[in-house]
């Protein structure tokens, strides 16, 4: 019994875990233009690859909607299929901050010490790794996972904070470093708002997987242990 | 307690050596609508009946345990059966009115009851007939035969039969398994209405009937009562992994 519903829910899942993978692909291409490394591919390849994001939400959103309106889920499956339109447009808004880092990116002259200036690498690296640890949270549907990359988004959170607050006593000084600063800054913006958004994934995994919202919940109340 | 209307406690049903339900406890709130869910012979009409003793009418079936109605235990030897069914009205799954006119159907019970005068009688038709959402569809045809009524009016006729002897609980077996759409929700919207003044039992295989008309979910599975809980709960966050399953069709 089921199985039919079953296979439904499996391809579901899939397409989330491609749109997904492709999100995290553009934020990996974001991250390498942004730090100027070589293998960093067109902006063609990024911009088809935005399109293809778009099209796998807007599938997503057909899919959720025809399972609620012919198959009425209940308990962890209405959790899964709320969650997957919520996911979806989370990571949907994951590929836009990226491509905007991209555009952004491309007007920061002296990118490369600037960077350097303000360990802009590290957080970069940091965005990286918590997106892909929400690809791997959601795919194994891991509610346990939830904590950890919480607490990255914090990290990720404070370090953009003191980038930002540097930058800005960099500008106050140095007027040259105006306009490239405020791009920066804006880059920053957008890595933070990408953390965010890999945030609210795994809160919604958590929500799936223990039939609790904490969206708004305080890091303490959520860690394990406590 | 005022809220709870039957206390059921660890009663356990017998067809002979077979133990139908395995010591039952639960609590049924006053004026709400309870849904009593699980797969085909998992006791949830056996358990019905219990209620109001229609068991007693099948041989061989002996009953342990309690089952109290505003703490009067149904089961004492001292209670008159014919009082409690008074009380506890029912209706089941294919509507079953009488070979009668639509008014001798309503009037049928309260007569019995000792009620002759036409006026009063008038009065009891009226009232059951608007209470049950049909007054305005056959007021003018009252002395038609009710067997001339579509399914869903006959339904509908039924539950105004049973809402004539006023009772103060009524019992439903899958009351709209044989309609169609509209006469479904004609009755789901009447079991909505009719809670303000009855508490309603109501067994059903439909998962979205249980979701959409009760207020508490009670989740029997081979004779044992697994889960109750809110409907919002057990719809949602269920506690036990058998009622999940069964509820997202994945059992067995």
């Amino acid at each position: 019994m089921g199985t039919h519903f079953e296979i439904e829910l499996a391809n579901l899942k899939n397409i989330i875990k491609k749109i997904g993978k492709l999100a995290e692909g553009q934020v990996s291409e974001a991250v390498k233009i942004l730090l100027q490394e070589p293998e960093a591919v067109e902006g063609k390849v990024i911009k088809k690859t935005e399109d293809k994001i778009d099209k796998l939400d807007v599938k997503i959103d057909g899919i959720c909607q025809s399972i609620f309106a012919l198959k009425q889920p209940v308990a962890s499956d209405l959790r899964f299929i709320m969650s997957a339109m919520q996911i979806s447009n989370e990571i949907e808004r994951i590929g836009d901050l990226s491509i905007s880092i991209v555009k952004k990116s491309k007007s920061i002259k002296e990118k490369h010490d600037l960077i350097e200036k303000f360990d802009i690498a590290d957080i970069a690296r940091l965005v990286e790794s918590i997106t892909a640890k929400t690809n791997e949270c959601f795919i194994a549907q891991d509610g346990n996972a939830t904590g950890e990359i919480l607490v990255l988004n914090r990290d990720i959170k404070n370090n953009c904070e003191d980038a930002i607050h540097e930058i800005i006593n960099e500008m106050k000084v140095n007027s040259k470093a105006v306009v490239s600063g405020t791009n920066l800054v804006i880059v920053l913006k957008h890595l933070e708002r990408i953390s965010e958004h890999c945030t609210n994934i795994a809160e919604y995994v958590y929500f799936t997987v223990n039939a609790k919202i904490i969206k708004h919940d305080k890091l303490d109340d959520i860690l394990p242990g406590k | 307690m005022k809220d709870i209307k039957i206390k059921v406690k660890d009663l356990s049903l017998y067809y002979g050596e077979k133990k139908a339900l395995n010591e039952i406890t639960m609590d049924i709130p006053a004026n709400k609508v309870t849904a009593l869910i699980g797969p085909s012979g998992c006791g949830k009409s056996t358990f019905l009946r219990c209620i109001n003793r229609m068991n007693d009418l099948i041989p061989k079936v002996s009953i342990t345990g309690e089952m109290l109605v505003e703490d009067i235990d149904i089961y004492d030897k001292n209670v008159d059966v014919v009082n409690i069914r008074k009380k506890i009205g029912m209706v089941f799954q294919k509507s079953n009115p009488f070979p009668k006119s639509i008014y001798e159907n309503i009037a049928y019970g309260p007569r019995i009851n000792g009620i002759n005068d036409k006026t009063q009688l008038d009065e009891i038709v009226e009232k059951s007939l608007r209470q049950a959402a049909i007054w305005d569809e056959l007021k003018d045809r009252l002395d038609d035969s009710a067997l001339g009524l579509s399914g869903g009016q006959q339904q509908r006729l039924c539950i105004g039969r049973t809402l004539a002897v006023s009772p103060d609980i009524i019992l439903m077996d899958e009351p709209a398994s044989a309609l169609d759409p509209i006469s479904t929700s004609k009755i789901e919207e009447l079991i909505h209405e009719l809670k303000e003044q009855y508490t309603i039992i109501i067994v059903t295989h439909n998962m979205q009937q249980a979701a959409r008309t009760s207020d508490h979910t009670a989740f029997f599975y081979m004779g044992n009562l697994i889960e109750m809980g809110k409907t919002n709960s057990i719809f949602t966050k269920p506690l036990q992994k058998q009622t999940e399953d069964y509820i997202t069709g994945r059992f067995g």
